[in-house]
């Protein structure tokens, strides 16, 4: 009777893999474009946006930490300078601008992504008046003193990893990612469950040398803005110490016409109210 | 005074266990909460813009001698204070200023070293748009230009080097000008001009909390009989400080993205370095010029900067007065492993008509270098995601043979309590050198601050 049953699971099983592998014969099969497309929709969504966030730190012990900041970023590379929408992907720019807690307040964080090269990045102290220099190198560090790395803020560019299509469901393009330089980051390999829909990676998993997974990235819900795919909610747990962060967006915004002066040593100083603010 | 001491630590140790345990209860009830924020912080952005949003903090602090300094016996405490903070700011917007910001900082805190409740007014500024391409600033504020680490060459806006010796807060050892700062804005640079109507010396070792070296009476001095006390220069127009910064962005030396700077200074110098006919210190005028550049460089971050520094005293035969000077800044900062980060910094003083000098000053033993170099050494290491930081800052002077020391660990408790413990150690060969002077004034501190 068992046996028979699970003849029959089997076989129902394997022709639904069949059928939904006629169905989706639309499915990609090259990882790079799917990774391509991934990290356009995650991080290319428009010419530029805002959004506010705040996140919840929880450590081990379930003590609770929060930030609050309103982001801003602007592409370099115009979709309407290039309609291959490959060549988007390139530089681009953020201003994360923090109002809590009160020791953070209006310190202003300054990023000039170069997927091609090293990454500028600036920091604001506002109560010595500071522009600080911070270094490319340090990148997979704590953001803000959550589990998010600058990284993980930011994107990491493609060509630091290889891509490689282990798996493709129902749902999801199951991709694998090794690094090309694995002395330049803590984990050995990570995989990504990217949505075939709509391309948003739902969930990253982190794993070390041992092979043991020790980070999990997950997107807990996501929304269409403006026609973008929009992450609102994520979390990033550390599976080690059982921390977490949560991280919540809202009143995200796309093609408010910034301009690239928004991005400046000027912003630093003085935040752009114009676009900070909810409009 | 042992025994004052050890009650006064034994206090704060027990304040700080009390919070602690009390901060932990209060957490460990929200466990269950899942996602909880507490309030709706996403009215935050709103309120800010209507009503008014008060911030800021209450600090204990002590900090206490290594030794006891025999000038200021009285004075084993560097540190004994309680201090309160209040922030706030608001934004208007109208047809006739695009987005003024008014922002006021204000500390009031008893102070168990000077005795007495003091007020250090830290902010009251009004910042604003004058149209696309030029800031303005105006008003009682913090400045800061140039790449060093703790070593100044072209920001030769005020510090508090009082505050800094003592272990307060880092941003205390930038002290407030009353200045008016106009930024413009360009395509390829970017120029910084800034007024400080009335000179602001910064507030340097005078004597009082820590005692100095005075080559002139070729011993340690201290207050009351030893405090220095300058002639100031008068307040008119033509003794402001005027400093002018022109940066930019560019690519130099095949790495894009590389900050550059040129800097102007004309004022006086920042502490009172010169003696009149009357054997009074006084701060003599000083123009200073110079220039900077900060990049990626490898994996890290590097900076060079130099400063010409020109004073009163041309051919530099005048003992009395500071000779011309040409300063030199070479640093280098990199993550070494991950969360340990790494920052190494060259400094040079070359004293320019050396030769002038040494032969007017009746052959003084305490006859600064010709050529002083200092290094220096930063290393921060961040634990329990970002919890702790470890900090250690060291000057160290190969031509001096001194030293300047500056351990330090901060512990976030949580996002409103956090406790900093560190020390200010200072020492060298001979007793009258830059940091050698102050070996008495080495000292532990612990600072216990909650943020609202």
């Amino acid at each position: 009777m068992l046996k028979q049953i699970s003849k029959k699971t089997i076989l129902t099983l394997a022709t639904v893999a069949t059928l939904s592998g006629v169905l989706n014969a639309a499915d990609l099969t090259d990882a790079d474009e799917i990774v391509s497309k991934a990290n356009l929709t995650s991080y290319y969504a428009a010419n530029d946006g805002r959004s506010e966030a705040r996140m919840l730190i929880k450590d081990s012990q379930g003590r609770e930490q929060k930030r609050q900041f309103t982001i801003l970023r602007r592409d370099r590379t115009d979709r309407e300078d290039s309609p291959d929408t490959k060549r988007d992907g390139g530089e681009q720019d953020f201003l994360v601008v923090f109002s809590r807690p009160s020791d953070v307040r209006n310190t202003v964080f300054l990023v000039a992504k170069n997927p091609a090269s090293d990454d500028d990045r600036w920091l604001y102290l506002p109560g010595l008046d500071l522009v600080k220099r911070i270094s490319a190198g340090d990148k997979r560090t704590s953001f803000v003193g959550s589990h998010y790395f600058y990284e993980d803020v930011s994107g990491r560019a493609l060509a630091e990893d290889t891509h490689r299509l282990i798996e493709t469901d129902e749902q999801f393009y199951l991709i694998e990612n090794l690094p090309i330089n694995p002395q330049s980051v803590e984990f050995s390999r990570y995989t990504a469950w990217i949505n075939k829909q709509t391309f948003l990676p739902e969930k990253i998993e982190y794993f070390d040398e041992g092979g043991e997974l020790y980070r999990r990235v997950e997107v807990l819900a996501s929304t269409q803005i403006q026609g973008y795919e929009t992450v609102t909610k994520s979390r990033i747990t550390d599976l080690r110490s059982g921390g977490s962060t949560t991280l919540e967006f809202r009143f995200q915004a796309y093609d408010l016409g910034m301009e690239q002066a928004v991005f400046t040593e000027r912003s630093l100083r003085k935040p752009p109210r114009e676009w900070l603010r909810r409009n | 005074m042992g025994s004052n001491k050890c009650s006064l630590f034994l206090s704060v140790l027990c304040c700080v266990v009390l919070l602690m345990s009390s901060a932990n209860s209060y957490s460990a009830s929200k466990l269950d909460d899942e996602d909880s924020w507490g309030d709706d912080a996403w009215g935050n952005e709103a309120e800010a813009t209507e009503g008014l949003q008060l911030h800021g903090f209450i600090e204990g602090a002590v900090g206490t001698r290594f030794n006891t300094d025999d000038l200021l016996t009285d004075d084993d405490f560097t540190l004994a204070e309680l201090r309160g903070r209040i922030e706030t700011e608001r934004f208007y917007s109208n047809s006739y200023v695009d987005d003024l910001r008014l922002s006021g900082k204000l500390d009031l805190y008893a102070d168990g070293v000077d005795h007495g409740l003091q007020v250090d007014l830290r902010e009251a500024v009004a910042d604003f748009s004058l149209n696309s391409q030029v800031d303005i600033k105006a008003g009682h504020q913090v400045l800061t230009w140039g790449t060093g680490d703790l070593v100044f060459l072209n920001d030769l806006f005020a510090k508090d080097w009082v505050s800094f010796f003592s272990g307060r807060d880092d941003e205390y050892l930038k002290a407030p000008s009353t200045s008016f700062k106009a930024s413009v804005y360009g395509d390829s640079a970017n120029l910084d001009l800034v007024w400080t109507p009335v000179f602001t010396n910064d507030r340097f070792i005078s004597g009082e909390r820590f005692s100095y070296f005075s080559p002139l009476a070729a011993s340690q001095q201290a207050a009351p009989s030893g405090k220095v006390n300058p002639d100031e220069p008068s307040k008119t127009f033509s003794n402001g400080e005027f400093a002018a910064r022109l940066h930019g962005t560019a690519q130099i030396l095949g790495v894009s993205s590389t900050e550059w700077a040129l800097y102007g200074y004309r004022g006086f110098w920042k502490q009172p370095n010169a003696i009149n006919s009357n054997n009074q210190p006084f701060y003599s005028p000083l123009i200073s010029f110079g220039a900077s550049l900060r990049s990626n460089v490898a994996s890290g971050i590097g900076h060079a900067e130099i400063s010409w520094y020109n004073g009163e005293d041309d051919q530099g035969d005048d003992p009395f007065l500071p000779n011309n000077q040409v300063r030199l800044l070479l640093g280098y900062e990199q993550e070494l492993v991950s969360k340990l980060t790494l920052g190494v910094q060259y400094y040079s003083e070359h004293q320019l008509d050396y030769e002038a000098l040494s032969s007017s000053d009746g052959g003084s033993i305490y006859r600064v270098d010709q050529h002083r170099e200092m290094w220096t050494l930063r290393m921060t290491y961040r634990a329990m995601q970002d919890n702790l930081i470890m900090s250690w800052f060291s000057f160290y002077s190969p031509t001096d043979q001194d030293y300047y020391y500056r351990p330090s660990v901060k512990y976030r408790f949580n996002d409103e309590l956090h406790l900093t413990v560190g020390g200010n150690i200072f020492g060298g060969e001979q007793r009258h050198t830059f940091f050698g002077q102050f070996e008495d004034a080495s000292n532990m501190y612990a600072r216990l601050r909650w943020n609202y």
